[in-house]
C-alpha cells in the first residue's frame, strides 16, 4: 500500500514536470534568444545558454522605438480604466446587493448580459462615437469603452451579499448609512475581491490590442502591445535577437510583478471563476 | 448582533464614530443622494453601458442595413442586401470554417488539459505545488501579441525550436505559418499553450470547494479512484466546468491578436477568422456597412452558442450544485 502510494506520487511528479517543462520552454527560449549575438541564433542545434551574453540588445531596442513612452502610456491607460471601474462597480454592486427597487431585475440582467457581449461587437460604432467627439488618438479613447464592468459588478455584488445584513442595521443606528456605510464598512470587508478584480482588470487591459490599434495612429499615445506590433512590422524577421528583446521588454513588467506576488495573483484568478 | 459585542472584523474595518464629524458638513448632500438612490448609484455604470455597449449594438444593427463604404460616402439604405452579399461570399464561409476548426481544436484540449493538471496539482501533500502552478499559469500573464511574436520565432521552419524537437519524434520539417494546411494548427497549438493554465486554476478552485469528507466516506464504502472521480469530483465540478466551457467558447469566437501578429489571416485566408475579417472590412477597406453586418452576425452567433450551452448543460449544473 505504502509503496504503491509512493509510486503514484512519483508518477504525478513526472507528469507535472513534463508538462511544466514544455510550458516553460517558450519563455525561457525567448530570454535566451534576447541575450544572444545577432548571428548566434543560426545554429543547427539550439544553444540554450547565450554566449557571449549581449545585454546591449535591450538598449538597442530602446533606441529603435520609444518603449519607455509606451510603458508610461500603458500604465496610464490601465490605471485609468481601473480607477473608474472601481467607482462604477462598487456603486452598482452596492444597490444590487442591498436594495429592492423598480426594475432591479431587468437592470441587473443588463449588467450580466454585458459579460456575454464581446467588446469587439462595439468597435465600429464606438470608433464613430469617438471620432464625433474628436477623441481619436488619445489615451482616453483607449479607456472609455471599459469604464463600466458587468463582470466586476457581478463579482462584487456576490461579495457584498455575503456580508451580514445586521451589520448595516447596526451601522444605520450609529448614523452611518448609504455612501458612508459603503465606504467605511462594505469596501474594507470586500477588499480581497476588489484586489482580485483589480489584478484581473490590470492584466487584461495590459494585454489589450485591437481596440488601441483602431483608435490610435501616432507613437506618442500608443501602448506597449501596439508598440511591439509596429516594431515587428518594421523589423519583419530581420533580427530575432532584437525582436525577442523587445518582446521580453513588453512582457517583463507583468511577469516580474506576477513572480513577486504569485500567491495573490493565483488566488485572484481562482476567485474570478467562482459563481455565487 | 448584540451591540455590546461588536463584530471584530467590523471594528477593525470601520471606526463608526468618525463619519459623524463629516456628517455635519454635508447633510444636504447626503439627503439628496438618498433621494436619488438607488438609480443614482447605478447612473455612472448605466451611462457607460448605454453609450459604449448597448447603444453601439443598436447602431451596428442599423448600419448593417446601409451601404456605407469608400464608394458610397453617405449611408444608403439597402435593407438586407449586405446580409445576402455576406452569405454569397465564399470567403465568409471559409472564415466560418476556420473559426469552427479553431474552436474544435482548442476547446476540448484546453479543457481536458486544465482538468487533468488541476487533478494532479491538487493531490494531497504534493510538494512543489507553488512551482507547478506558476509554471503552468505563467502564459496567462504574457500579452497575446507578445506570445504571438514568440511563437513566430518558435515556428520558424529553418531554426525554430518546434521543428527541431519534433525532429526527434521523426516528424519531418514543417513550414507551419507558411503552409496553408499547418498555419491554423500552429495558431491552435499556441493558443492551447496560452489558455490551459487559467482553466487549470478555475478547476483547482472548484476542486477546493468539494468537501473532503465525501471522499473519506466514499473510500470507506470501497469506491475506487475512478468511481470517486465519476460520482463525486466530476458532478461537483460542474459549475467550474460550465464556466470554463463558456469562457472558452467566447474566447474562441474572439480570436484575433495571434492571427494579426502571426499570419495576418494568411496564407490564402486559411487563418482568417471572424474578428479579423470584420477588422479588414471595417478598418482596412473602410466598408462600415459590411463591417456592421458581420458584427451583428458575430454577436448573434455568439449569443446563440451561449444560449445553446445553457439549454444543454445549465439546468443539469444547477441541480448538481444544489
Amino acid at each position: 500500500m505504502q509503496r504503491s502510494r509512493r509510486r503514484e506520487r512519483l508518477l504525478t511528479h513526472l507528469a507535472l514536470l513534463a508538462v511544466a517543462g514544455v510550458t516553460l520552454t517558450p519563455y525561457l527560449w525567448l530570454l535566451s534568444t534576447s541575450l544572444k549575438e545577432r548571428t548566434a541564433v543560426f545554429t543547427p542545434t539550439p544553444e540554450w545558454l547565450p554566449w557571449p551574453v549581449r545585454l546591449q540588445n535591450y538598449l538597442d531596442v530602446f533606441g529603435m522605438a520609444p518603449f519607455g513612452l509606451f510603458l508610461v502610456n500603458t500604465l496610464l491607460v490601465v490605471t485609468g480604466i481601473l480607477a473608474v471601474q472601481l467607482v462604477t462597480i462598487t456603486l452598482a454592486a452596492y444597490v444590487f446587493a442591498r436594495r429592492r427597487f423598480r426594475g432591479d431585475t431587468v437592470l441587473f440582467f443588463l449588467f450580466l448580459l454585458q459579460m456575454m457581449i464581446p467588446i469587439h461587437a462595439t468597435f465600429v460604432p464606438n470608433f464613430l462615437t469617438l471620432r464625433a467627439l474628436d477623441l481619436l488618438n488619445t489615451r482616453l479613447a483607449m479607456m472609455l469603452p471599459f469604464f463600466a464592468s458587468g463582470y466586476g459588478t457581478f463579482l462584487l455584488r456576490q461579495t457584498f451579499k455575503q456580508i451580514p445584513r445586521d451589520l448595516e442595521d447596526a451601522a444605520v443606528i450609529d448614523g452611518c448609512s448609504g455612501l458612508r456605510f459603503l465606504w467605511h464598512v462594505l469596501i474594507p470587508l470586500a477588499k480581497p475581491m476588489l484586489v482580485a478584480f483589480g489584478l484581473i482588470s490590470l492584466v487584461s487591459h495590459w494585454n489589450d490590442y485591437l481596440w488601441p490599434l483602431i483608435v490610435t495612429d501616432t507613437p506618442d499615445v500608443r501602448t506597449l502591445t501596439i508598440g511591439l506590433g509596429m516594431f515587428v512590422q518594421q523589423e519583419s524577421g530581420a533580427d530575432w535577437t532584437l525582436l525577442m528583446a523587445a518582446t521580453a521588454y513588453v512582457t517583463a513588467p507583468l511577469m516580474v510583478i506576477f513572480l513577486l506576488f504569485q500567491r495573490k495573483f493565483i488566488e485572484s484568478f481562482m476567485l474570478s471563476g467562482l459563481k455565487g | 448582533m448584540p451591540r455590546s459585542n461588536p463584530d471584530p472584523a467590523l471594528a477593525k474595518a470601520a471606526p463608526l464614530t468618525r463619519p459623524r464629524v463629516a456628517a455635519a458638513a454635508a447633510p444636504r448632500l447626503a439627503a439628496r443622494l438618498r433621494g436619488l438612490s438607488p438609480y443614482g448609484y447605478l447612473l455612472p455604470s448605466l451611462v457607460f453601458l448605454t453609450v459604449f455597449t448597448y447603444g453601439p449594438l443598436l447602431v451596428a444593427f442599423t448600419l448593417s442595413l446601409f451601404r456605407w463604404n469608400v464608394l458610397t460616402p453617405r449611408p444608403v439604405f439597402v435593407g438586407l442586401k449586405n446580409y445576402l452579399q455576406m452569405l454569397g461570399d465564399p470567403l465568409f464561409w471559409l472564415v466560418m470554417r476556420n473559426n469552427l476548426f479553431y474552436a474544435l481544436g482548442t476547446i476540448p484540449v484546453t479543457m481536458a488539459l486544465g482538468l487533468l493538471l488541476a487533478l494532479l496539482v491538487n493531490a494531497r501533500g504534493l510538494r512543489g505545488k507553488g512551482f507547478y502552478r506558476v509554471a503552468l499559469f505563467h502564459p496567462t500573464m504574457i500579452p497575446m501579441v507578445a506570445a504571438g511574436m514568440l511563437w513566430v520565432w518558435l515556428f520558424n521552419p529553418g531554426i525554430g525550436l518546434v521543428n527541431y524537437y519534433l525532429g526527434f519524434l521523426g516528424v519531418g520539417k514543417i513550414e507551419w505559418l507558411y503552409d496553408r494546411h499547418w498555419a491554423l494548427p500552429a495558431i491552435i497549438l499556441m493558443s492551447i499553450w496560452k489558455h490551459f493554465g487559467y482553466f487549470m486554476l478555475i478547476f483547482l478552485a472548484g476542486l477546493q470547494n468539494i468537501p473532503g469528507e465525501l471522499y473519506e466516506a466514499a473510500g470507506l464504502e470501497g469506491a475506487g479512484a475512478w468511481h470517486q472521480f465519476r460520482f463525486i469530483t466530476f458532478p461537483l465540478l460542474a459549475p467550474a466546468t460550465l464556466f470554463v466551457f463558456l469562457v472558452s467558447i467566447i474566447s474562441s469566437f474572439q480570436v484575433f491578436d495571434q492571427v494579426y501578429v502571426m499570419t495576418q489571416g494568411g496564407p490564402a485566408d486559411q487563418t482568417n477568422v471572424l474578428i479579423f475579417y470584420i477588422y479588414q472590412h471595417a478598418f482596412r477597406f473602410w466598408d462600415l456597412g459590411m463591417g456592421s453586418t458581420l458584427t451583428v452576425t458575430f454577436v448573434a452567433l455568439l449569443l446563440a452558442s451561449v444560449a445553446l450551452l445553457y439549454r444543454t448543460f445549465g439546468r443539469r449544473v444547477y441541480y448538481a450544485a444544489e
